[in-house]
């Protein structure tokens, strides 16, 4: 490898930019790779390959009282996508909060543990509360420290809502709805909600 | 079976800040040089402009595990692949001060360094003038002596200037922050474009890592870098005394000696000392280069404060670099708090800031959820202002890298970490973050609060010093135990002071590695 900044220009790297933001995630289906965005993964109705139907419907339900928009956004595509990634490649901001991987067992540990708080604290099943039940179930978990039966509750609340924040903001489309500048230098591989 | 290669003169282990300082110096040298990164092979332009994106930069496996009540936060803190760390810093590079090195000559208190800043600081300066840094030396008043900065600071923008108000009213002083952050051309690098995506990395190359500097420079002079090479152990002769070379495994598996005359260590703090404990043998039953069973020991890590304030007006806190605009360092005097801890302080003012991610809006308010969190997302895209305190960590015999009983993929012991911050440090950190909320309200932010606490850099482990028996490497940053073993990076210093550690980092490796082509027989 050799490395030479000489003759490089801004101009150069958006270019290459434009042309390497056609990549995506890569989502298999049938045994052929596509490469499309999760909101269109998600619209798309494409298998997911780690999380079963109800975790990711509570997945998703969580995800959307917490960050709305999330869910068509893609969340769950996503977050089923980066768990079947390397942990050195992972994009989760879980692995900045030192959670051990495979990150799926976080994930699943986190549905566990607000399935038991929903029976504990509201006397009924996760999937029959109410907007209003789910709502006081996230004020409960928001709390810095928050802790049930072992599980660190808050910070899979945090790793949740960060993952929401990355789909629906974290991409030009979530900046040009905040009114920011992208400015970038190489644009990512398209997706989270573009 | 090992496959066992060609000889080389040196085998530098890690390509981040040190290892792509001492690449450079010892290839310039005449050196035979072979540089061994465990991660991928990583070119300017993979550096995507994304909090997303970003994270792939950071730590990943294998996994480090914590205990004790603090953390370290070895993902976010660490890089894998060219250029490491590096290539994610924010290149906030101010100097460590006089009364730095001298802490326990002059305080009674912590560690002294084996030299003093006088014999760093040409090399400071040579560092300085290599990368192109930014900033004003003259209103840095706090400034140890050094050459002038060879550019002009980098942006303030309305962030800074209202921020800066603050400072003001309370009769602190701010400065341009000097920053490895280029804001002009030099030595055919552009200058920074203010984007804020010094996270993900600079892929202009405005900001200099190991990409843009060293590296190039290191391969011009006939250095090799090999990716995806997993370095294991430091191999030795039977006394144990002097290195043979160093094994590493491919990502296929194979394992591999690569023989070397001279051993540098550069894999970051937790790795440096992983390898050094994993390369325990028959004589070195403790590890290499632990006669004084302080390898691992005096493990430190800067308490950091995230304070930030809603405001009237616009910010403009997306433009700037991830490091800040301004910095204070009036609470510098080791006994200059008034609580009465020890230790030092800095403000780094004005970072431009995205809307997701660890430091980014969302997270400044993790409390808000639902349509609320919609709402702060609109309003703190425009007006919030943002700075962090970083304040001194103490090192302490408890805090500490070991080894855990849990292997990686090759069959090495993980690291284990037990940090708590100092007594001192967490003072320090209450009474900045108490402070910075005076100064956003000073600045007129209609509400200001602070963050929990956070961990900036990872230092210690194998700190250098005079005594062998009360350090790892010496003045050199060469093993007391082991001749022809160097280890680089913030691992060596025995102390945190409260300032940034790359540009240091840079300054001992680059002392260390001239030292070394003087002195090759």
């Amino acid at each position: 490898m050799k490395i030479s900044m000489q003759n490089i220009t801004r101009r150069d790297f958006v270019d290459r930019a434009l042309k390497g933001s056609l990549l995506s995630l890569s989502f298999k289906v049938g045994g052929s790779v596509l490469l499309i965005t999760p909101r269109e993964a998600r619209a798309k109705e494409l298998p997911l390959r780690h999380l079963d139907a109800g975790q990711a419907g509570m997945l998703e339900l969580l995800g959307e009282t917490i960050v709305p928009g999330s869910a068509d956004s893609g969340l769950v595509h996503f977050i089923d996508h980066q768990l079947g990634v390397d942990p050195d490649d992972c994009m989760l901001v879980a692995k900045y909060f030192q959670v051990e991987p495979p990150y799926k067992n976080f994930y699943l540990g986190g549905l566990s543990s607000l399935a038991a708080a929903a029976e504990q604290n509201m006397g009924k099943p996760f999937e029959t509360l109410d907007e209003s039940e789910l709502t006081q179930l996230i004020q409960e978990v928001s709390k810095p420290g928050s802790i049930i039966d072992g599980y660190p509750v808050f910070l899979f609340y945090l790793c949740l809502r960060s993952d929401g924040v990355d789909v629906v903001y974290g991409t030009p489309e979530g900046f040009r709805k905040l009114n920011v500048p992208y400015m970038e230098h190489i644009l990512p591989p398209e997706g989270w909600g573009g | 079976m090992a496959k066992t290669l060609e000889a080389v003169d040196a085998v530098v282990v890690g390509s981040g800040a040190a290892g792509s300082v001492y690449a450079a110096v010892l290839a310039e040298g005449g050196k035979d040089v072979l540089v061994l990164e465990r991660g991928r092979e990583r070119k300017l332009s993979d550096l995507y402009s994304s909090q997303i994106w970003a994270r792939r930069l950071k730590w990943g496996s294998p996994h480090v595990e914590e205990q004790g009540p603090d953390s370290i936060w070895p993902n976010f803190n660490s890089g894998h692949g060219t250029g490491g760390a590096a290539m994610h810093h924010f290149a906030v590079w101010p100097r460590y001060h006089e009364e730095d090195f001298l802490e326990q000559t002059l305080y009674k208190h912590s560690l002294d360094w084996p030299f003093e800043y006088d014999v760093l600081r040409p090399f400071y300066d040579q560092v300085q003038s290599d990368v192109g840094m930014s900033g004003d030396a003259d209103k840095e008043i706090w400034r140890p002596p050094g050459d002038p900065y060879p550019m002009s600071p980098v942006l303030v923008s309305n962030h800074g200037r209202v921020l800066a108000r603050g400072f003001a009213a309370l009769d602190m002083h701010t400065a341009p922050i000097p920053m490895a952050i280029l804001t002009q051309i030099y030595n055919g690098r552009p200058p920074c474009i203010w984007d804020g995506w010094c996270d993900a990395g600079c892929p202009i190359g405005a900001l200099a890592n190991p990409l843009v500097v060293y590296l190039p420079r290191a391969q011009e002079a006939g250095a090799r870098l090999q990716a995806n090479a997993h370095v294991t152990r430091v191999l030795t002769d039977a006394s144990g005394q002097h290195a043979t070379g160093v094994e590493y495994y491919t990502v296929d598996g194979e394992q591999v000696i690569q023989p070397a005359d001279v051993v540098v260590l550069c894999a970051f703090t937790v790795e440096n000392v992983r390898i050094l404990l994993n390369s325990r043998n028959k004589n070195q039953p403790d590890g290499l280069s632990n006669s004084s069973r302080l390898l691992g020991r005096y493990l430190m890590c800067h308490p950091a404060v995230m304070v930030h304030g809603m405001f009237d007006e616009e910010m403009e806190n997306y433009l700037g670099t991830n490091g800040g605009q301004l910095l204070c360092q009036d609470g510098y005097d080791k006994q200059s708090d008034p609580g009465g801890a020890f230790g030092s302080s800095q403000w780094l003012i004005g970072l431009a800031v995205k809307p997701n991610d660890l430091l980014g809006i969302s997270m400044s308010r993790p409390e808000i959820f639902g349509e609320d969190l919609h709402e702060f997302m609109r309003e703190g895209a425009h007006y919030l202002g943002s700075m962090v305190g970083v304040v001194e960590d103490q090192p302490m015999l408890e805090n500490r890298i070991e080894l855990s009983e849990n292997t990686d993929k090759f069959g090495m012991s993980r690291a284990k970490v037990f940090y708590q911050t100092s007594a001192e440090g967490r003072k320090l950190w209450q009474t900045a973050a108490a402070k910075g909320v005076d100064i956003m309200k000073a600045a007129g932010a209609r509400e200001a609060w602070h963050g929990p606490q956070a961990g900036q850099h990872i230092m210690g482990g194998t700190v250098m010093g005079q005594d062998p028996s009360k350090s790892v490497l010496d003045a050199h940053a060469q093993s007391h135990d082991v001749a022809n073993l160097y280890v680089g990076g913030p691992s060596g210093f025995p102390t945190s002071s409260c300032i940034n550690s790359t540009f240091t980092a840079h300054a001992v490796a680059m002392k260390s590695a001239q030292h070394i082509v003087e002195n090759w027989r």
